[in-house]
């Protein structure tokens, strides 16, 4: 799996005639995803990086007006081939990619300035036309173009390997952090996030628990834990919550029965549907994170039996799914087969409206 | 030498002042219903305050008067009139028409003729009388026993009771400033002592250059005026037109801020399909910032020929624009209920979660009660998103609540409030001829481009005097 997407990636990477492969920031992506799992070294976001390049302002315009350009070209092509961006969307990217790439991004846009002044950036402006055109042409999507995805009020860190999180998950965080509100015994105990991804759910949730409380993280892939590391170290929570490499609950064999929570966002899209996935998704994110199987519903079968296990009496857990169908039918599951152990089961909307979560407790 | 001697002498004014003020302080102890308690310990405390030579309106803004002390210090009204030891009164002056010179001609005639009508001007722009008036209503409120009963009530009157007591403070001292620097002119005079008066002369001088400046300050003299604020453009009928309009309209605010050196973010930008906006919705931070851009609420008109008309014809156009306060999360703010509140994913479509990769992640939240709505999504997460319409939302209730208030007690600070989507304020004609005009104050330039590029000030200034100074008989 892991190899076929990488031999993808550097396929494209040689066919792409803009590219020029003696820059150093491409044999960096290479090297990292080929390299083996145990010395994975997570991508700085670009926003992280030190702002060591130098341009002049009147070539950064340029640039911008070129991006700009480029962008409005698009107009609703992506939206009725895929409902991709479209060039609203794509604009104001192009204005956060300028915001994480120039040290002092005001005054681009300033009328005032002088065109041959110096700006400071943290990549260079090849670089630069590289990377949007890798965003428009390949739909490469803007977080990987960027390094990272804001979520809830975190900056987090994504590279190709890694799903990068969606707003819709943001609200698992709010469910727990209501919970643990009203009960001081869960908020001191040790939670799990299986299938960390970037590490977005134990990160958000080791914020919202107590003194003494503790998230265990675990993926199935190296380049995410690898990344969920990154982004632990980088929110100071080392202490607090701990990654494990594995698949689902085969890593956490030593908390049966201990856990006071179980969150996850795990693959749950039916396979079948994963060949007409918009472009920056199907074609980018990593098959791992996102194929569930033919009904989607395999790896949410088996978290029911997990918060079965896992749970500790009066625990916790909020799955998300893929909307009102996988909701009724996890629930359905959890009420013949798991009622002895399960209760208080509930779904919850997202803003969207749609169907998302099931949460309830263990007896 | 004899600079300090006068010095003293003309403290008599104040001393006076400060013996009747005792005297009330006095006559309010003995009314209150458990005296010896409550005296005793409130004099201690205000004791030192007595060794100064007035009481300080910094001591309000500063905080260091706690809310009981307020009580007292409160029922202190305005000292009466004060008049120079040969009789002269800032009317006397006023009334005398001295005419005003040049600032560098030394006569100090012209000097207190322009002060005194500073003066008067900035009475004029605080709404003296009903200034006058709304402070003793609060003294009275804050006089009460049960005030502390609803502390954040009790902290509004006494913010805004101490904002007014402040205003009133800087004023009468400038009245005795002035009379002072003419006693001590004319006793200059009187004992030949040529570097007194020209010493005096300069304080005048200087004094007529800061009374100048006050002027301005009263402009922005209304309790919400610091605060920063967001200004909202929405186009009006006409399709692709107005909405150009409008987008022109917000980059003229944005320009406008940016020269004032406010901070603009965008909070909500609804595009037109063509060109344009429908609406927009932007946020600027700074001092003043909403007690200038409160002068831009309403309708704006453009006249010029269409450059989306292949005939070329000409096209009038609206835009309206609203701007409110923002107020922060001050204790004063409307609370909102979270059960109240539906929040919907703005422009949400398909399966969402696993399927789209998107980074419009929006939000609208409706507060269902009042049916009032607020959106971001300039912000890079949905979190963030929801924050920040969260902070519109309750400005926007804020504001209707003020509105609600200020109808129930006719408070005397002019309210924005009802957004008035249906005057029209300002005329932008590019043809035939080049002009822009204010319809409520007839001030106009010839110059569009400038005024599209932000330069507002001439207007907002002029709009805000003429608001202000048409009460002729309220000083
Ligand atoms: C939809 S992603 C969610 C990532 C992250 N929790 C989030 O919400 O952004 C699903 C994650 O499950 C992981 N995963 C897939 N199969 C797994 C398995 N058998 N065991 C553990 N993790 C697995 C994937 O690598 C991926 O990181």
């Amino acid at each position: 799996m892991k190899l076929t997407l990488t031999n993808h990636n550097f396929s494209t990477l040689l066919n792409s005639s803009f590219i020029n492969l003696t820059r150093p920031f491409c044999s960096l992506s290479l090297s990292s995803s080929l390299s083996s799992s145990t010395s994975i070294k997570p991508q700085v976001p670009i926003f992280l990086r030190p702002p060591i390049y130098s341009t002049k302002l009147n070539d950064l315009k340029k640039w911008h007006n070129w991006a700009k350009n480029i962008a409005f070209s698009i107009g609703s092509s992506f939206v009725q081939s895929d409902n991709g961006p479209d060039s609203t969307i794509l604009c104001r990217e192009l204005k956060w990619f300028i915001e994480d790439v120039v040290e002092n991004h005001h005054s681009l846009f300033s009328q005032v300035g002088d065109d041959n002044e110096k700006v400071k950036m943290r990549a260079d402006i090849e670089e630069l036309y590289c990377l949007w055109k890798q965003r428009i042409e390949e739909r490469k999507p803007f977080q990987y173009i960027v390094g990272c995805e804001h979520w809830k009020d975190l900056v987090l860190s994504v590279q190709e390997g890694v799903l990068i999180p969606r707003p819709e998950t943001e609200l698992i965080v709010d469910l727990v952090s209501d919970v643990v509100s009203k009960n001081e015994g869960l908020k001191r105990g040790v939670w799990a996030d299986l299938g960390t991804g970037s590490g977005a759910l134990a990160i958000g949730i080791g914020r919202v628990l107590g003194d003494g409380g503790k998230v265990i993280g675990s993926d199935l892939s190296p380049v995410a834990v690898a990344v969920a590391g990154y982004n632990v170290q980088r929110y100071s929570l080392q202490d607090k919550i701990e990654l494990r490499e594995g698949s689902w609950l085969e890593p956490l064999k030593d908390m049966e029965g201990k856990l006071a929570g179980l969150v996850s966002n795990p693959p749950y899209i039916p396979s079948k549907e994963i060949p007409v996935l918009q472009a920056e998704v199907g074609k980018h994110e990593p098959r791992v994170a996102l194929d569930g199987g033919i009904d989607g519903m395999d790896a949410l079968l088996h978290l029911c039996d997990g918060a079965d296990l896992m749970l500790k009496p009066g625990g916790f857990f909020a799955f998300e799914t893929n909307g009102e169908k996988q909701c009724r039918e996890l629930v359905d599951y959890m009420k013949s087969n798991k009622s002895a152990s399960l209760c208080n089961l509930e779904i919850f909307a997202d803003f969207a409206g749609i169907q998302r979560f099931v949460i309830g407790f263990h007896r | 030498m004899s600079y300090y001697f006068l010095r003293r002498r003309s403290l008599r004014i104040t001393t006076t002042t400060f013996s009747s003020f005792l005297s009330k302080l006095v006559g309010n102890l003995s009314d209150s219903p458990s005296p010896t308690l409550f005296s005793c310990r409130h004099l201690s405390h205000a004791l030192p305050f007595f060794s100064s030579t007035w009481l300080s309106r910094d001591a309000y803004s500063h905080g260091l008067l706690s809310p009981t002390q307020a009580r007292f210090w409160a029922s202190q009204p305005a000292a009466a009139e004060h008049s120079t030891s040969d009789g002269l009164t800032i009317q006397g002056i006023l009334a005398k028409n001295w005419p005003i010179l040049d600032e560098n001609d030394s006569d100090w005639k012209s000097h207190a003729s322009a002060i005194a009508q500073s003066i008067h001007l900035i009475k004029r722009r605080l709404q003296w009388k009903k200034l006058k008036v709304r402070l003793d209503m609060l003294s009275a409120q804050l006089n009460k026993e049960d005030l502390w009963d609803d502390p954040v009530r009790a902290g509004k009157i006494n913010r805004e009771h101490g904002s007014l007591l402040g205003k009133m403070k800087e004023v009468n001292g400038l009245e005795r400033e002035l009379l002072d620097d003419i006693e001590m002119i004319k006793l200059a005079r009187e004992e030949n002592d040529s570097e007194l008066e020209l010493e005096s002369m300069k304080a005048l001088l200087n004094m007529r250059v800061n009374a100048k400046e006050k002027e301005l300050e009263a402009l922005l003299a209304d309790e919400q005026d610091s605060r920063s604020c967001y200004i909202e453009v929405q186009a009006g009928a006409g399709g692709t037109e107005s909405m150009d309009w409008a987008s022109m309209i917000m980059q003229m605010y944005k320009s406008w801020a940016q020269r004032r050196g406010y901070k603009v973010t965008v909070m909500e930008e609804m595009p037109g399909e063509i060109a344009g906006i429908k609406r927009a919705t932007i946020k600027v931070d700074g001092e003043f910032a909403f007690g200038y851009a409160k002068a831009e609420i309403g309708v704006h008109r453009l006249v010029r020929i269409s450059p989306f008309d292949s005939n070329k014809r000409r096209h009038t156009s609206f835009a309206a624009v609203a701007v409110i306060p923002n107020l922060g999360d001050e204790s004063s703010s409307v609370q909102i209920n979270e059960s109240d509140l539906r929040i919907e994913r703005f422009r949400a479509s398909g399966a969402g979660g696993q399927h789209v990769n998107t980074t419009e992640s929006a939000v609208k939240i409706t507060h269902i009660p009042t049916g009032v709505t607020a959106t971001c999504q300039n912000e890079r997460s949905q979190h963030q998103n929801k924050a920040s319409a969260m902070a519109v939302l309750q400005s926007r209730l804020n504001q209707i609540e003020m509105a609600r208030q200020a109808q129930l007690n006719a408070q005397h600070t002019q309210s924005l409030t009802d957004i008035t989507w249906g005057s029209q304020i300002r005329s932008y004609v590019l043809h035939p001829y080049r002009m822009v005009k204010d319809l409520r104050t007839n001030y106009e330039v010839s110059d569009p481009d400038s005024v599209l590029e932000g330069d507002l000030d001439g207007f907002i200034m002029s709009y805000l005097s003429a608001s202000l100074d048409k009460n002729e008989d309220d000083a």
